[in-house]
């Protein structure tokens, strides 16, 4: 009777367990995966909102990968950003992460590790708004600095240059210090056992050697954790690009996502904005995939041993 | 246990709650009374929901000087009182396009909503907005009231518009009328009178004195235009094309539609651009075409580098630069300043001479602004039937429409400080608005480049046009780019809209005799 009377109990248990996690599931479901799915058919459709849908099979496919003029260019601009991004946020947070962590008194561990958070506050539209704004305007920061050093000739609007804009876009949120990245890295690094540490000081691995040798792979979880999500947000994003050049000039800083969003939006074209939308699905997956086959966490790395 | 079923339970109803269909703002019995408005009796039957955009936002304050409008809301209270049955409620909504268009495709838009028309062609076709030609050409029920037989209004609505040319002109495609313009909007380069009296010149009378200002302004080290991307792809095309097309008119200007040509004599709708595109005009074979961004390319140096800047005001008001071409309601951002350091004016771009092109048309550079408040009833007003020939609702929304075109009522609105010009007979301009009044009584340009039909064309035109600018392509490159993205617009206007080819062919032979007199056309 006891032995029929657990099961019974467990089963109700996970029965509820599973009955709370529906709820967000079906939510889910209802406004992110349904979507997905309805974009994916309407990206075969040649469709604009409030008008007749045409079906037009793979035809805004074999648009956007053959005909479109901004495909290719706004894919590299993607490809070059991205590249930037991730060069930055593996390297310089992590140093920064390493320096606060390194710090002998908590007490100012504590002070830097607030002082490099703080910058997370500010919203990231205000952030580019600061910088084509007070930097990168005709008198500001940049200029007026070239001026002073009595280098006027240099002077340029960077943002509308058509030599200067992308790298002038991938520069801001210069020096790439501030923000969860350095926090990630700091936690990753308060996580290795002393006895790591402890063994490294015997063997006299210290200073840069600890760093590349013991560090770095002992915080690979969250490289892995950044690499993949700053990837994410290379592909998909498009919202600062929007508000300091609006992809401009010419095409010269435009990406994929602002081009779909400009058709969807601006142009009437849903349908090809939808099939730009699967394609940058298509390519996170890919690269997600990839990441997780060749960029191996600490855990996995351990597992290896 | 019983912990997880509470949980289960809690979130359950916090969902449902939320996912729950709101009531509908519109409701026959409709009785609980809004925040923000004054009391109202028991019987409201309508609440129209008007977003009367930025200028005239009731409790606003421009420029963030000053006290707070209450223009508006004083006009509609009085609405109100008039018609017990019917509460305005004003919202501030977002002025971007992905906002309208998802609100209209679910009917959920605002009754009154104040957006560029050219937003609204594209939409047309699909029923979102209300034609007000029917309305228009009717008598203005609150004239009549009034019992003047010889006020404008009183036998058509149309005739209490002061500026018809640009009211009418703003016909959609189709032919019809979605847009009541409520003021203008014009153009000019307010500049520095401190500036020029150091620098010792005067405002230009034509375009190359004009040039020549620049050169000066700039040697003394100042920036001499503050202008962004955006005006040069839409003010300045339509000045510079006006100047070199306006005197081929007689020969290409094929369409005479009797409704707007009286106000709007020359006009080249799009169905002509494209006809006359096919014949070589806005081509690079067509000289005249490629003279405009020759001097527009001239031009940009004595502009600022970066025409990506949304802020021009603050190089304007710190000195650094001499002229800023903006809009007419810059006046009031001046004027408001009690820290501006300089004293300063306003003219309009001038003439191109023989000396500036070959191909000038030896005209007054012409009216490129028009209508500021653009506004449009959408097909939420008429939601109580789903048809705008039986909606009582739509009619309440017009007679509000038709309340606030009272010369009286519109003086109050739009007279509240100096931003714009009003658009209705018998209401004065405020005078530091009077340099406006007086551009807008010249004639209206040969056509607007950026209200097509087709939103693609005027982004593409603005990207390349600042590649151009910037010495980012060549200008072969550029022109190539120009033709194919007149082309794909051409291309689509056939697909939107059909086209009267035989009609404006017969326009075009019958014109023949105009054109040989003229020099320098594209081979057909």
């Amino acid at each position: 009777m006891n032995r029929e009377r657990i099961p019974n109990h467990r089963l109700r248990a996970t029965l509820s367990c599973y009955a709370i996690v529906a709820v967000p599931v079906l939510l889910l479901t209802l406004f992110v995966y349904l979507p997905v799915i309805w974009a994916f058919s309407k990206s075969l459709y040649q469709f604009e909102i409030g008008g007749e849908s045409v079906f037009v099979g793979l035809g805004n496919y074999v648009e956007f990968l053959t005909a479109d003029p901004v495909t290719w260019p706004s894919l590299g601009h993607m490809l070059l950003l991205t590249t930037f991004a991730v060069c930055m946020r593996l390297s310089v947070p992590l140093l920064v992460a390493k320096l606060v962590h390194s710090i002998p008194v908590e007490r100012w561990r504590y002070v830097y590790r607030i002082v490099f958070l703080t910058p997370i506050v500010v919203p990231g539209v205000a952030v580019q708004l600061i910088w084509s704004g007070l930097i990168y305007a005709d008198n500001g920061l940049v200029n007026e600095t070239l001026r002073s050093l009595g280098l006027d000739s240099l002077a340029r609007g960077w943002l509308s240059d058509p030599t200067t804009a992308l790298p002038a876009v991938a520069l801001i949120g210069l020096p790439f210090v501030g923000g969860f990245e350095v926090l990630i890295y700091y936690a990753g690094l308060s996580g290795i056992p002393e006895s790591v540490n402890e063994a490294a000081r015997l063997e006299g691995c210290t200073g840069l050697r600890k760093f590349f040798l013991i560090d770095i792979p002992m915080v690979m979880s969250q490289l892995k954790l950044v690499l993949i999500l700053t990837i994410i947000g290379g592909v998909q994003g498009f919202q600062g690009l929007f508000i300091v050049t609006r992809g401009g000039p010419g095409f010269k800083t435009t990406v994929p996502g602002l081009w779909m969003y400009y058709n969807a939006f601006s142009f009437q074209r849903m349908g090809y904005a939808c099939a730009i939308g699967v394609c940058l699905f298509v390519l996170i997956f890919g690269l997600t995939l990839l990441n997780m086959k060749y960029f191996r966490s600490t855990e996995e790395l351990e597992g290896g041993r | 246990m019983r912990v997880r079923w509470i949980s289960l339970a809690l979130v359950v109803a916090l969902g449902a709650w939320l996912l729950w269909p709101q009531p509908s703002d519109e409701a026959p019995n409709d009785t609980a009374p809004k925040q923000g408005h004054a009391a109202h009796s028991q019987d409201v039957r309508y609440v129209l929901r008007f977003s009367p955009g930025y200028f005239f936002m009731p409790d606003s304050v421009p420029y963030g000087i000053g006290k707070p409008l209450q223009g508006l809301k004083t006009v509609v209270r009085e609405f109100e009182a008039r018609f017990p049955d019917t509460r305005v409620e004003f919202l501030n909504v977002p002025g971007v396009r992905e906002y309208l268009v998802t609100q209209l495709s679910s009917g959920r838009a605002p009754d009154i909503i104040n957006v560029n028309v050219e937003d609204v062609w594209t939409d047309v076709q699909k029923g979102w907005y209300v034609a007000l030609d029917p309305y228009l050409e009717q008598p203005n029920p609150f004239v009549v009231e009034k019992g003047d037989p010889n006020a404008p209004g009183y036998k058509q609505w149309w005739d209490i518009f002061r500026y018809q040319a640009i009211s009418r002109g703003k016909a959609a495609p189709d032919g019809l009328v979605y847009c009541l313009s409520y003021d203008m909007i014009e153009t000019g380069i307010f500049y520095n009178k401190d500036i020029f009296g150091k620098v010792g010149i005067e405002a230009p009378e034509d375009w190359e004195s004009f040039l020549e200002v620049c050169r000066k302004v700039q040697a003394a080290g100042y920036t001499p235009v503050l202008m962004s991307i955006d005006m040069f792809s839409d003010w300045c095309t339509d000045l510079f094309f006006d100047q070199v097309y306006n005197n081929l008119l007689p020969g290409i200007d094929l369409l005479k539609d009797p409704k707007r040509e009286p106000y709007l004599q020359g006009y080249l709708d799009w169905d002509e651009i494209c006809f006359l595109h096919n014949l070589g005009f806005f081509t690079s074979s067509d000289p005249r075409y490629g003279e405009i961004w020759r001097l527009m390319k001239e031009f940009r140096q004595y502009v600022n580098r970066n025409l990506a800047t949304t802020d021009l005001t603050r190089e304007f008001v710190t000195q650094r630069g001499a002229m800023h071409w903006n809009s007419s309601n810059f006046t009031y951002r001046l004027l408001a300043d009690k820290q501006l350091g300089f004293e300063w004016g306003v003219f309009y771009p001038p003439p191109f001479t023989d000396r500036t092109t070959p191909h000038a048309s030896h005209v007054p550079m012409c009216v490129i602004g028009g209508s500021a408040n653009q506004i449009e009833v959408t097909n939420s007003a008429f939601g109580d039937t789903g048809d705008p020939n039986t909606s009582e609702r739509l009619q309440r929304v017009i007679a509000l429409l038709q309340f606030l075109t009272l010369p009286e009522n519109c003086e109050r609105v739009v007279n509240e400080y100096p931003c714009l010009i009003p658009n209705v007979v018998g209401v004065p301009v405020l005078p530091p608005l009077k340099p406006f009044e007086e551009i807008l009584e010249r004639p209206y340009t040969t056509t607007k480049w950026v209200y097509t039909f087709d939103l693609k064309f005027s982004e593409i035109q603005r990207r390349m046009l600042e590649l151009y600018l910037n010495d980012g392509i060549p200008f072969e490159e550029f022109l190539a780019w120009q033709e194919k993205n007149l082309g794909a617009a051409c291309h689509n206007l056939v697909m939107r809209k059909p086209i009267d080819i035989p009609r404006m062919q017969a326009a075009w032979d019958a014109q023949a005799a105009a054109r040989a007199t003229m020099k320098d056309l594209p081979n057909e």
